[in-house]
């Protein structure tokens, strides 16, 4: 086969791959959101409480202070 | 560790990127105003020498605004908001804290090195990508060093999820490794020959390819400087800025990926009617249409993340300053994808239309959301409040003022020009010799350059306003948390 | 699967690293070996019009002048035949420039003579009075460097393969033979030149910038 062939192959194929990742995400983001497993919004907080005192909105399980901290881990 | 009660962001390096920010943007908008002036009255040409003319100083002026200030305030916001997103102070790591020191002089020597270079005449000459091969090592260096403190900062971090922001970052990261490592693939001929000047390399690429390697760099770099890090930057303060979350946070992961992937295909829609296949610059042509929607995307979720609070843009200059921002995002992310239209580019290409498109992108998205970006952290960073809120609205009319003297006056220049050289009589003869459709463009160049001044004005005044905001301004006893105080 | 992918960073680099260079990867790299092989009977640049172009490359004449005609009448009327791909197949880099604050220069040779472009990078005014170019008197007294000149070309010969040396092309030899046969180009051009200084530092067998860039302008046809 050519390589322009093979090109143009290529190209088709990973691109409707990629559309279809992205309508798969955006099912994700809103039915993950309508069953309650995940609220994408919240991390919007990230940004507005960013005190390094304030409490994340999900704690890294993997942090440094993972055994002074009080707080759950939310998973 | 010690208990999170002495724990505290650490700004050394946001404070040292800050000033490199403001002396690069100085720098870059003098040359820029010199330059802009250069064309209205060439004897300006004269002032250095050889060193200063148009030629010479032109990409002088682009790298110091894309290498100096814009990579800068990346770089200072990065570490602000990097810190902050992960709620991890750099200063938990030791080595993370010398790695960012090492960061900033090495860049900042760089940089210097860098511009000095090109104004002796060292140059690669592939637009934007000018420096020599010593600089580019130092380049490649600088960027692995940020990345090792940036996924450092990552890698400890107490808030598991990246905020948008974040995402942000790494793309940039990442995206302009691979197109400054591809572009800037050179043999040094010393290493070669063994004798002439050691600065001296030829590219890998010829020709076509040359300019298809140089042209996916080119657009890219734009997309990966002064776009995705931008919007970076935007979604951060914004919301900060105001209090308000971001409209929809699911709307902004779309429009990243959505950004990701559309934005890289566009690049050859600066080669419409080069002798690059056809099908490459339909192709350039069609995703700069789509990118329209991506780009759309984040700007609208920005504009609306104001609803119910905009009254706070008659109170507050900075959220005025953000929120124009956006729409000139908005301007040149739909102006862009009607110039890459091939009958439209037809016209447009080679002409100060082009110019003129980089210019509202630059500077009144890029450069407005870095300023704002320096004065939402000056508060925190040095702990006083902003100098003066009424100069910040004269530097916010003056700027704004300019922004829109400098694309409209290019606008007419750009279409003015494109005209004339296809003008052709009842014969079918040239109308217009090539110096007539320069002789035509003067009035535009001389207004160009007034606007050029005003924005430079703009940014003395803000010079001024954070100088006396560091040194001279009331002390703040605690952080504020959203809006930043000002006098 | 997405929601992994958002909470490990490392993983999510690599996504955005696939969807970004996925571009790359179509567009440019399968294309390389056919966009770079050159029209018939095109021949390498000679080391004096090499230094001329590294004239051009240090004063950054791409940010006012082209080297690229489209495929429209209106330019083709003005500059000659349009630009084919494999004229460019001996350009490293590639100098097609973005904006023509100046014209097109792509066939410049075929229009303009010696004589003119010496009154003209005196003083552009003198020539198009109209003219906003600044005059670039120091190329008429800056030596070119001939010696960077030689290894470029030696460079692409060894590395890239661009026949220098071949019969009836253009030779290169060795260092001390490419400097004589420059010089001998150089004193054609400043046989043609008036200015006093140029034509002594030919005789004295240097070779100012001004006599090397208007070789490489004399190039481009």
């Amino acid at each position: 086969m050519e390589i322009r062939e093979l090109q143009a192959y290529a190209n088709f194929f990973f691109t409707v791959f990629l559309v279809f990742l992205l309508y798969g995400y955006i099912i994700h983001l809103y039915r993950s959101e309508k069953k309650g497993e995940r609220d994408y919004e919240q991390y919007a907080n990230i940004a507005l409480n960013d005190e390094i005192t304030d409490a994340p909105v999900e704690r890294n399980p993997k942090t440094l202070d993972k055994k002074e901290k009080g707080g759950k881990i939310d998973e | 560790m010690q208990s999170n009660a002495a724990l505290e962001y650490d700004y050394s390096v946001v404070k040292l990127f800050t000033y490199t920010t403001i002396l690069f943007g100085f720098l870059g908008m003098l040359i820029g105003t010199l330059i802009a002036s250069q064309l209205a009255f060439p004897e300006l040409n004269y002032l250095l020498g050889e060193y200063g003319t148009f030629s010479r100083l032109r990409p002088v002026h682009t790298n110091i605004v894309i290498y100096g200030f814009t990579l800068s305030g990346i770089w200072a916001t990065f570490y602000y908001v990097g810190q902050r997103t992960l709620k991890v102070s750099i200063a938990e790591s030791k080595f993370l804290t010398i790695m960012s020191k090492v960061h900033f002089w090495l860049y900042f020597v760089g940089a210097l090195i860098g511009v000095v270079s090109l104004l002796l005449g060292f140059s690669a000459s592939k637009e934007y990508a000018e420096f020599e091969w010593p600089i580019d090592v130092v380049v490649v260096l600088i960027w692995v060093i940020w990345g090792v403190t940036m996924f450092g900062l990552i890698g400890i971090r107490r808030e598991k999820t990246l905020y948008i922001s974040l995402w942000y970052y790494i793309a940039c990261f990442l995206g302009i490794a691979m197109l400054y490592l591809f572009n800037n693939m050179e043999v040094p001929t010393y290493l070669v020959a063994g004798v002439g000047s050691v600065w001296h390399s030829v590219s890998m690429y010829s020709g076509t390819n040359d300019a298809l390697v140089q042209w996916w760099f080119g657009h890219n770099a734009v997309a990966f400087a002064f776009t995705v890090p931008i919007i970076a930057i935007i979604y951060y303060f914004l919301p900060k800025e105001s209090g308000q979350a971001v409209y929809s946070y699911k709307l902004s992961l779309l429009s990243f990926w959505g950004l990701m992937f559309v934005y890289l295909w566009a690049g050859s829609h600066h080669l419409l009617y080069a002798t690059v296949p056809d099908w490459m610059q339909t192709m350039g042509s069609i995703f700069s249409i789509v990118l329209i929607l991506p780009s759309w995307g984040s700007a609208i979720n920005m504009l609306l993340t104001m609803k119910g609070e905009w009254n706070q843009l008659t109170d507050n200059p900075l959220i005025k300053f953000m929120v124009l921002a956006s729409t000139f995002y908005m301007l040149s992310t739909l102006e862009g994808p009607i110039q890459a239209i091939k009958s439209v580019n037809a016209i447009a290409h080679f002409t100060d239309w082009i110019p003129g498109h980089v210019h509202d992108g630059v500077l009144g998205w890029v450069a407005f959301t870095i300023m704002s970006a320096l004065f939402h952290m000056a508060p925190r960073a040095f702990k006083r409040e902003i100098y003066s809120k009424s100069l910040m609205e004269t530097q916010f009319w003056l700027q704004t003022t300019a922004v829109v003297l400098y694309f409209t006056s290019m606008w007419i220049a750009g279409i003015t020009q494109g005209m004339m050289w296809r003008a052709v009589d009842e014969y079918g003869n040239l109308m217009y010799s090539f110096i007539d459709t320069v002789a035509v463009l003067r009035p535009y160049y001389t207004i160009r350059a007034l606007a050029g001044l005003m924005y430079l004005t703009g940014f003395i005044i803000f010079t001024y306003n954070m100088y006396m905001t560091i040194t001279a301004s009331k002390k703040l006893e605690e952080e504020p948390q959203f809006r930043s105080p000002m006098a | 699967m997405f929601h992994w992918l958002e909470k490990n960073p490392f993983f999510f680099s690599v996504g955005v690293f696939v969807v970004i260079a996925f571009a790359g990867l179509i567009e440019i790299l399968p294309n390389f070996a056919e966009a770079s092989r050159p029209v018939l009977g095109l021949k390498p640049y000679t080391v004096l019009e090499l230094a001329g172009k590294e004239v051009y490359k240090k004063d950054h004449c791409i940010a006012c002048h082209s080297q690229l005609i489209r495929p429209f009448k209106s330019e083709t009327d003005r500059y000659g035949m349009y630009s084919l791909s494999g004229e460019y197949a001996y350009d490293r880099p590639f100098l097609w420039g973005s904006k023509r604050t100046g014209p097109d220069l792509h066939r410049v040779g075929n229009y303009r003579t010696t004589d003119w472009h010496e009154n003209h990078m005196w003083d552009p005014t003198s020539v198009v009075p109209q003219s906003i170019m600044p005059a670039y008197k120091h190329h008429f007294t800056n030596i070119a460097d001939i010696d960077t000149a030689y290894a470029e070309a030696f460079t692409v010969k060894t590395v890239f393969s661009t026949p220098y040396d071949i019969e009836g092309g253009v030779k290169l030899g060795t260092l001390d033979e490419a400097k004589v046969a420059a010089l001998a180009e150089a004193k054609v051009i400043a046989a043609d030149m008036k200015n006093q200084n140029v034509k002594d530092a030919v005789t004295r067998g240097e070779i100012p910038e001004i006599v090397a860039l208007i070789a490489y302008m004399h190039r481009l046809k």
